[in-house]
């Protein structure tokens, strides 16, 4: 029973979808009614999620589905970050495809068909279910950027998002058939044994890993492997990038950090590779960010910066103690920043993301006060100022990271966000102390700006009931 | 009934600053309610203040586990190192409130918040709750100086707060890494600093972290070589903010450095001493210089503000119980003392709409009682035997002499160039020939007057009477100063003044 209660939300989310595209092929209702339908089904499966918990790890349908899908602790907050970062979507997508309108209903339908695969992500502990489970979640979220198709942005992110995550799917499948073919399974418990009684074949472990890091690390947009990001981020709808940003990062993160703890010397051969990878996640990231003029691209530019804290932590879990708390909470604080800072621009963007440059948010605070310092302090958050969730993520993430032995990689995340202060503080900068030009009037329905209140009062309450932990 | 004493004066400024923030209330009402505010927190830090035993403990002591896992702790309380810069953070807030008539509800709203998370920084006992309100303290004021500060208000925002972030972050960094050390060593985490005390640390991290701290702290503070965001920062920033970072922000520096430092970095405090000392007293020359070379009052007061406090940093870093005994009282006396010299060169500025030195002269003819205020204070700031200035002064002096004779005469001699730039400008604005502006000048009105006549007193009344304050902090000093060198306090106490030229660190 506890294992079909564990599948539940992932139950529920895919027939959601199914359920959604259905009504879309009867072109029966409205598409607001269809943002109100996900939105339901998105909360249903939040509720129950959470009311399921979870209990250690445990091994789901273990003879029918032969040991692929595990849950634990860290997948149950993985799938409560989807789930709610769905709903915030949804409630963006409404407010903000009454101003631009292009949506049809298929769009929800895909958006859970995409939250339907991350779910399955963070629950599998097998390749090739990991496997298509990614390629579930992508697909889907390749139609979502491309939605405008009149928008030449749109086509432009959509191709380059497609090609280059085909490539990275490419690569996932190599990687999967080396290490099948060192260790002679494809589940992460008998990859691990048979590390352990050294019987894997080492050469092929490292290909194998290699690419499957190259994979995953692309999905993430850690450097060398993000060039794609920032175009994608811009080109997308806004409530999309914030979907993208914050849902999908946490399910390709939660099978990362699955893999990576699945044995201890693994995570060894790799430690290394992955710390310089996130030295260069980190700062390539700000340099970036620094000189970027659009908001969309800058909060792309500073969610490869978060990627790499988030290395931070994968560098520093151990595979004998890995619980993943340090992980889903860092994940969680900087999900309901982003998610706050989208949900805004989904409203105050305008008609065709008018309004997205530095610049264009000048004297805001003037105008819309509250929405100022709803912006203002997702900011904060995500460049952790205390009391916020996200001061406590990067305190637990430099905690785990020094726990670990790694000060040097301690010293230069906290370099790193101290680089980072400069392109929060610039909008906070151009809301509060310079006189407005324009009136920011907006339109559309009001479900944006409750959503982003919402997770105002989340940024403060997960900062200061740090419960995961 | 004073159990909560200190959550509540944390929380109840933060609280109707947050309130009055989101609601719509006029800028009158907003005064007011920060006005009520801040007596009530007065009234409460009075009754600490009498309450205190002063036996060298915690006292008002509230602690509750808040994340259990990493033992970071609600930990509050009140020793006799933080006494007195949490009298600077209570006593002096309601004559701004008093004073400042003009502005609007987000700057008094703001400087509620700020007093409120001040207090927490004063008050926290565990290192991480400290920081938190250390971080948050930095916020209001970011605001007010972007806000409401003068022309160039931008760049000094900028470089204020990027500069203070950048210390904060690193002593995250550094905090962290004490927490770690103190669960490897004893295996449970704390961040409480009582227990952190235990830690024996040793190598090139533990190095490392200290000059994190310091850095932090001496940002804070700030300590040559770290005071270039300062004289923008106090300069372009609004009246309060200028008196909010002078008189109470700057000392949670030192006070960092005394209570978080000193006892957790025993070793690498003893061993950087002379060159921390010597940071003070270079701080000192250098502002004291460029403060009489100024010509805008409020950054002549700005950089005397940076000199006053590498001297006071020099206090700390002498390592004895006269000179710890000296900062400590000094903090008191130069919140009083600069604070309200801030105060007056605002409300100056207010009526004359100029702060710069050649465009003032003669107000003493026209405002005898304003240039009576202004001398005493004046005064006090320089140190003049009989004022709260002179005490403390003379009991860093005391202890760098006995520290270091070299630190202790260069310090001694040092103090002449203050007595120089104030008493120049003092001359040059309130003296010689009164011109077409400051022939207006209209002298204090009676609410001026009875705002300022109690601080004034309170200037008097410590340079007097300095044993009913020196009595509360001597013990807390001792105790301090015996941890570090792991000396019983009898033995401490009976340290007679030594022969000039010994050095009393270990290193």
């Amino acid at each position: 029973m506890h294992d079909f209660m564990s599948l539940l939300p992932l139950i529920i989310i895919g027939s959601g979808a199914i359920l959604l595209m259905l009504l879309a092929a009867f072109e029966k209702i409205e598409v607001e009614l269809a943002a109100y339908i996900s939105m339901a089904i998105f909360g249903i499966g939040f509720v129950v999620q959470l009311l399921v918990g979870c209990g250690d790890q445990t091994v789901l349908f273990e003879k029918v589905f032969n040991g692929m899908l595990v849950s634990s602790n860290f997948t149950m907050i993985a799938g409560l970050i989807i789930l709610g970062c769905g709903f915030f979507t949804a409630m963006c997508s409404h407010t903000y495809f009454k101003i631009n309108q292009f949506c049809t209903l298929e769009f929800y339908s895909m958006m859970l068909f995409g939250a339907c695969g991350m779910l399955l992500l963070s629950l599998s502990q097998e390749l090739i279910t990991a496997f298509i489970a990614l390629e579930i979640m992508s697909l889907a979220i390749y139609i979502l950027v491309g939605y405008d198709r009149t928008n030449v942005t749109s086509t432009e992110a959509i191709l380059k998002y497609l090609m280059l995550g085909a490539f990275a799917g490419a690569f996932f499948t190599m990687g999967t058939a080396l290490i099948y073919g060192g260790a002679a399974s494809t589940k992460f418990a008998d990859i691990s044994t048979s590390i352990v009684d050294g019987s894997a074949s080492h050469a092929l472990m490292i290909g194998g890993a290699f690419l499957l890091f190259v994979a995953l690390l692309f999905k993430v947009a850690a450097i060398p492997f993000h060039a794609w990001v920032i175009d994608v981020y811009e080109g997308a709808p806004t409530p999309v990038t914030g979907f993208m940003a914050t849902a999908l990062k946490t399910a390709v993160f939660a099978v990362f950090a699955n893999f990576l703890a699945l044995n201890d010397s693994l995570h060894g051969d790799w430690v290394t590779f992955l710390f310089y990878i996130s030295v260069f996640t980190m700062f390539g990231g700000n340099l970036i960010a620094i000189g970027q003029n659009n908001l969309k691209r800058m909060l792309a530019a500073s969610g490869i910066v978060h990627s790499g804290y988030l290395l931070i932590a994968l560098v520093a879990i151990s595979a004998e103690h890995f619980t993943g708390s340090v992980i889903g909470y860092y994940l969680a604080a900087y999900a309901v920043g982003t998610m706050g800072m989208f949900a805004a621009l989904s409203y105050l963007g305008g008609k065709g993301e008018e309004r997205m440059n530095f610049d264009d948010f000048k004297g805001l605070a003037k105008v819309r006060p509250y929405s100022a310092a709803a912006i203002a302090v997702f900011l904060l958050s995500m460049a952790g100022i205390p009391p916020t969730a996200g001061f406590m993520a990067k305190f637990y993430v430099i905690t785990s990271a020094i726990t670990a032995g790694h000060m040097a990689l301690a010293v230069l995340g906290v370099v790193s966000s101290i680089l980072s202060m400069w392109y929060y503080l610039r909008l906070i900068i151009n809301m509060y102390f310079h006189d407005s030009e324009e009136t920011f009037e907006t339109s559309g329905s009001p479900l944006a700006s409750a959503a982003t209140f919402v997770l105002v009062f989340c940024v403060f309450a997960i900062g200061i009931y740090p419960i995961v932990i | 009934m004073f159990e909560y004493a200190l959550s509540v004066m944390i929380f109840l400024p933060i609280l109707s600053g947050l309130v009055l923030l989101l609601s719509p209330v006029s800028k009158g009402a907003a005064r007011l309610v920060g006005f009520l505010v801040s007596v009530v927190i007065l009234l409460l830090g009075v009754e600490i203040f009498l309450g205190f035993t002063g036996t060298g403990g915690m006292e008002y002591v509230q602690n509750r586990p808040w994340v259990e896992s990493l033992g970071i702790s609600y930990g509050l309380g009140v020793d006799g190192i933080s006494l007195l810069v949490l009298m600077a953070a209570t006593v002096l807030f309601p004559m701004v409130f008093s004073v400042l008539k003009t502005q609007s509800k987000g700057y008094y709203a703001n400087l509620l918040i700020t007093q409120g998370a001040m207090i927490g920084a004063i008050c926290a006992t565990d290192l991480v709750l400290f920081y938190i309100f250390w971080e948050i303290m930095l916020l209001p004021i970011f605001f007010m100086i972007g806000l409401y500060g003068g022309e160039n208000r931008l760049s000094a925002t900028l470089k204020i707060t990027i500069y203070t972030i950048a210390g904060s972050l690193l002593m995250l960094a550094a905090l962290i890494y004490v927490g770690v050390s103190y669960h490897a060593q004893f295996g449970k985490w704390t961040f409480d600093i009582v227990q952190l005390a235990a830690l024996d640390l040793s190598g090139g991290w533990a190095i490392l972290a200290f000059i994190m701290f310091m850095i932090a702290f001496a940002i804070k503070t700030p300590l040559f070589p770290f005071h270039t965001w300062l004289p923008d920062a106090y300069t372009e920033a609004p009246t309060a903010a200028t008196f909010v970072l002078s008189a109470i922000m700057a000392k949670i520096g030192v006070y960092g450095v005394i209570r978080f430092v000193v006892p957790v970095f025993e070793i690498e405090f003893a061993r950087f001493a002379i060159l921390l000392s010597l940071a003070g007293v270079t701080g000192m020359i250098y502002c004291g210089l460029a403060a009489i070379s100024q010509k805008d009052m409020k950054r002549m007061l700005a950089f005397s503000s940076a000199s006053h406090m590498g001297i006071i940093a020099l206090g700390v870093f002498c390592m004895n119980v006269q000179a710890l005994t000296g900062t400590l009282f000094q903090i008191a006396a130069h919140a009083t003392s600069t604070g309200v010299l801030f105060l007056f060169v605002g409300l100056m500025e207010e009526r004359m709409k100029t702060r710069d030195i050649d465009d003032l002269g003669g107000i003493a003819y026209k405002a005898p009682i304003f240039a009576t205020f202004f001398a005493i204070t004046m005064l006090a700031s320089v140190g003049l035997p009989g004022t709260s200035g002179f005490i403390g002064e003379f009991l860093i002096i005391l202890g760098a002499i006995k520290f270091n004779a070299f630190i202790g005469v260069l310090a001694g001699t040092a103090l002449v160039i203050g007595v120089c730039y104030m008493l120049w400008m003092f001359q040059r604005v309130f003296f010689e020939k009164s011109n077409a502006r400051t022939v207006e000048f209209q002298d204090l009105s009676t609410s001026e007057l009875l705002t300022f006549l109690p601080v004034i007193l309170l200037i008097v009344a410590m340079g007097i009477f300095p044993q009913a304050f020196i009595k509360k902090i001597e013990p807390a000093a001792q105790q301090q100063v015996a941890k570090v060198f792991a000396m019983t306090q009898a033995q401490v106490a009976d340290t007679k003044v030594p022969n000039p030229g010994h050095n009393n660190h270990k290193n």
